[in-house]
């Protein structure tokens, strides 16, 4: 993440599809109050609507704005995160322009110089320029119902992140690779609140730019920038050109919609946000807020390789979740580091992903973890027995031992060649199809031992048996 | 007026404020303040609204502070919990503020009694208080012509009322230095940011101060010694130690007074000779008085404009009919909703603020019109950082022309309106607090006498201001 991998991706040209594609987006902070008031901030509760509320979030007359330090310290960490030069002095502006979720019908925001500018973002091995990162207030929340429309002002004044990209995007792929590894530095920056929406900006073949408006999360930007592509190659095929404008993404039909076009294109008269001063960014408060900079993901990816020697495609895989990345240094303490990521990156990542859950609202103990894989490791239960034992846990919500206990998943067979004898001895078939030189009916002689052990005995040490026997 | 009211009329505030604190029946003074506000409200419609009720309630628990149970007005776009606050304007009628303005609620816990709203042009916007949306306050000293503006009505409530009473008043470009000179009254424009603006209905955030208008210097000192100071809810409040006494009259012996040469062009010339006078007999009692030069003072009237519209361009965007004052059935498409709300209850000036204001700040004018100001402005406060090496006050004529009849001010374009600021604009634009003192008086009416000092300079400023006083009206200081 420097100035030179931000060169190279400028220097590259477009790609023969000619897809160039730039990214807004915002993303809400999760500090305790809101941005220009001391209002608790909405991501941390479920509030009835318009109770976090006071006169300078609601635009009253008279009221007026105050910022919130933190969110500006919030707003450095990620521009320090993304490797971006920070403002030396800071300012407000006012974007004017009516519509009903705007308590004043203007946004507090920044214009002329943002907060952080000119950082970097490397994702799926491709440098993607930042060009600026500046904080500004969410307006209210329009909520559409059988009543009309009702305006929730709890939302009104949040802090909000708007992280910009140059058009250094080729294909949607890439966007979307992109956020997620911006959702993951904000993650393990600890200062995303809530919402994480993004405005694209994609041309084809030099044409007109389309700006493509509300797009929600990781996967719908896949999705829209998909649809968009094939809209506006359709209508190149046709001999028409794409038309500068802005569309909306609309999430239910997976279809962009328009908005507005370019005579509607919005004129907003920014000026100087009067009410508010300038801040000089103090050296040691950027200093202070540098020095307390959690580890980032590539940092701890390459820390990873290094300190427990994970295979990098692991490594890579822990990293990618906080939690999980957090959970395998403590494992790691008390099980060998090898077994620990297969097993963390491995079943306990596909368990939570079935069940779609993360770590934290899996109900899994840390504690529970190390328990069973110093059990695998000792070789007191299977490899397929342990990953069972993690999906019991996650349903019943029980320790290893009551699930293991309960299920009969692990514990001594009294006489494995009895056990295997039985099974021959059920399935004269399978046994004659061995003979005739069928490798299949051997594996599922080994199955069936499995299945009569539930599991506790693996499946090498049932091969070995059954070919004794037979042989 | 009975004699109760003969026995306050000579009073000072801080004199009435000691009697009461000595036990004066302040129910008995009420009574009289009110049958006499209910009078004047009949013949100059000096206020937007009365706030009897509301005045009755608070004297039982009227605090025993430094303004304990002193009558104070406030103009209408300064907010006050539970009364109706306009700032002038139909669109925010039967709008009650639900907090008190820093100032309000500082003077309140000092002991004073709020009495009413006082009249203004909408939103501040204008010079003679024509542009209110509750009617025209009148000059008491003479009904047929203006009050003054934007903080018309309570200039005419200090000088129609012959009751202790001290009006708190607001000015964005010269809404308390004009009025004062009209109605021939005192007035204080402190310096940018050392009155909180919580609470304060914007015009122009950048400019706006509320100060104070009153019968004497010393009144004014009372007021501004309860409502300055450094407040967390206002940005650009500035962070200073209070100034707890502005009492302090200055040797005048020690006093360098400059005349700015560009405030005595296009003067009237009885005005520039009255002002002169004043200046002579300063100088008489030992001032050192030079002549000083503000060369960009030609630039200060179109960058206040441009400033000043462009920020209240923003400032009314949000009365839209959705939230609070006026509204009207919902109909349309919400832009549609918006404009037929804000066209039916905005005033003219008011509209023709928005289309300049957001001319100023649109893509394509914004570096010739908004940014240019700004460069504008700041030359305008290096001539004042220069005049202020060399001198301790300026001195100049508060307006260019006596209090205009309703008749002329009929005729007069746009443009010619907006000239009458011309003395006023550019201290307003500099931000530094502003004195201005009845110095004499022409045809029977008063003439206003300007004095400016530097930032936080507000010592000087009052201390001339009381040795004009002593030369001219011995006050029986408190």
């Amino acid at each position: 993440m420097n100035a030179k991998t931000g060169e190279l991706a400028m220097a590259g040209e477009a790609d023969p599809a000619g897809i160039m594609i730039g990214l807004e987006t915002h993303v809400q902070l999760n500090t305790q109050s809101k941005l220009f008031c001391g209002c608790a901030n909405p991501v941390h509760q479920d509030a009835e609507p318009n109770t976090l509320t006071c006169p300078t979030c609601l635009g009253l007359p008279g009221a007026k704005p105050r910022v919130n330090e933190r969110a500006i310290a919030s707003g450095i960490a990620v521009g320090l995160g993304l490797g971006c030069q920070l403002a030396k002095e800071m300012f407000f502006s006012r974007k004017t322009y009516f519509y009903p979720d705007m308590s004043k019908n203007f946004q507090i925001t920044q214009y002329e110089v943002p907060l952080a500018a000119q950082g970097s973002l490397e994702a799926q091995g491709k440098a993607i320029r930042i060009r600026r990162v500046h904080l500004e207030e969410d307006p209210a929340r329009l909520v559409h119902g059988p009543r009309g429309t009702l305006a929730d002002y709890n939302r009104s004044g949040v802090p909000l992140l708007e992280i910009v990209t140059e058009p250094d995007f080729r294909s949607p792929a890439e966007a979307r690779a992109y956020l997620q590894k911006l959702e993951l530095i904000l993650a393990y920056l600890g200062v995303a609140g809530g919402i994480f929406k993004s405005d694209a900006n994609i041309s084809l073949h030099g044409g007109e730019r389309v700006e493509v408006k509300n797009i929600t999360g990781t996967k719908e930007i896949e999705q829209a920038l998909s649809y968009e592509i094939v809209r506006q190659s359709s209508l190149a095929r046709r001999g028409q050109k794409a038309v500068r404008e802005t569309r909306a993404w609309n999430p239910d039909l997976k279809i962009t919609q328009e908005m507005r076009g370019k005579e509607g294109e919005a004129e907003y008269g920014y000026i100087f946000e009067p009410d508010l001063t300038r801040i000089t960014l103090p050296q040691e408060t950027v200093a202070k807020i540098k020095a307390t900079l959690p580890e980032l993901p590539d940092q701890r990816y390459a820390r990873f390789l290094k300190h427990y020697a994970l295979p990098p495609k692991v490594a890579e895989s822990l990293v990618s979740d906080l939690d999980i990345a957090l959970l395998f240094e403590q494992v790691a303490k008390e099980v060998d580091p090898k077994v620990a990521g297969t097993w963390l990156a491995g079943y306990l990542k596909k368990t939570l992903n079935y069940n779609e859950l993360s770590f934290k609202a899996s109900g899994l103990q840390p504690s529970w973890i190390v328990w069973l894989l110093q059990l695998f490791v000792r070789g007191g239960i299977t490899d397929r027995n342990a990953e069972m034992a993690i999906r019991r846990m996650v349903d019943e919500q029980l320790p290893p031992q009551e699930i293991i206990q309960k299920h009969g998943l692990a514990g001594p067979v009294e006489d494995p060649a009895l056990l295997v004898r039985k099974v021959v001895e059920a399935n004269p078939r399978a046994v004659e199809d061995f003979r005739k030189g069928e490798a299949k009916a051997l594996n599922y002689l080994v199955g069936e031992g499995i299945k009569a052990s539930k599991g506790r005995v693996d499946a090498a040490t049932l091969r070995k048996l059954v070919l004794q026997l037979l042989e | 007026m009975r004699a109760a009211g003969r026995g306050y009329g000579g009073m000072t505030a801080r004199q009435f404020v000691r009697e009461a604190q000595g036990g004066l029946d302040l129910r008995e003074f009420y009574s009289e303040f009110f049958s006499r506000l209910h009078a004047l409200q009949q013949d100059y419609r000096l206020l937007v609204t009365m706030a009897e009720q509301a005045a009755w309630d608070a004297l039982p628990a009227s605090r025993p502070g430094p303004l304990r149970g002193l009558p104070f007005s406030v103009k209408d776009n300064i907010c006050t919990q539970g009364i109706q606050s306009t700032a002038g304007s139909r669109i925010l009628e039967g709008y009650i503020p639900p907090f008190d303005a820093t100032a309000v609620a500082r003077t309140k816990h000092a002991g004073g009694i709020l009495v009413g709203k006082t009249q203004m042009d909408e939103f501040g916007f204008g010079t003679f208080s024509t542009n209110s949306g509750y009617g025209v306050p009148k000059n008491p000293l003479d009904p047929s012509r203006s009050c003054g503006g934007s903080s018309g009505g309570a200039a005419g409530l200090v000088r129609a009322l012959d009751l202790p009473h001290v009006a708190m008043a607001e000015s964005t470009g010269g809404s308390i230095s004009c009025p004062a000179a009209f109605c021939g009254v005192v007035g204080l424009t402190p310096t940018y940011g050392l009155v909180s603006r919580w609470g304060l209905i914007d015009y122009a955030n950048s400019l706006d101060k509320i100060g104070v208008l009153a019968r004497s210097v010393d009144d004014c000192a009372l007021l501004l010694e309860q409502m300055e100071g450094f407040d967390t809810k206002d940005s650009t409040s500035l962070k200073r130690a209070r100034t707890k006494d502005y009492r302090q009259e200055l040797d005048l012996r020690k006093v360098k007074i400059g005349l700015p040469k560009e405030y005595f062009q296009g003067v009237d010339a009885g005005i520039a000779r009255t002002v002169q006078g004043a200046v002579d007999a300063l100088e008489r009692e030992g001032a050192k008085v030079q002549e000083v030069s503000l060369p960009h003072t030609k630039y200060a009237l179109a960058a206040y404009y441009v400033i000043a519209t462009a920020e209240a361009s923003t400032n009314l965007a949000k009365y839209c009919g959705m939230r609070y004052g006026q509204t009207l059935p919902l109909e349309g498409k919400f832009n549609e909703f918006f404009s037929r709300v804000r066209t039916r209850y905005f005033g003219d000036e008011a509209k023709r603020r928005i289309i300049l204001g957001t001319f100023a700040r649109m893509a394509g004018y914004r570096d010739q019109l908004y940014l240019k100001a700004f460069q504008a402005r700041t030359l305008v406060i290096r001539d004042f950082e220069r005049a202020f090496k060399q001198v301790d006050v300026l001195a100049a004529p508060t307006m260019p022309l006596l209090a205009p009849k309703f008749s002329e001010i009929a005729s007069l374009t746009p443009v010619e309106h907006y000239q009458m600021d011309i003395l006023t604009v550019a201290p307003n634009l500099a931000g530094i607090p502003q004195l201005s003192l009845p110095c004499g008086e022409l045809q029977g009416l008063p003439v206003g006498l300007h004095l400016l000092a530097d930032h936080l300079n507000e010592s000087a400023l009052l201390g001339v201001g009381r040795a004009w006083e002593r030369l001219t009206r011995p006050v029986e200081e408190g």
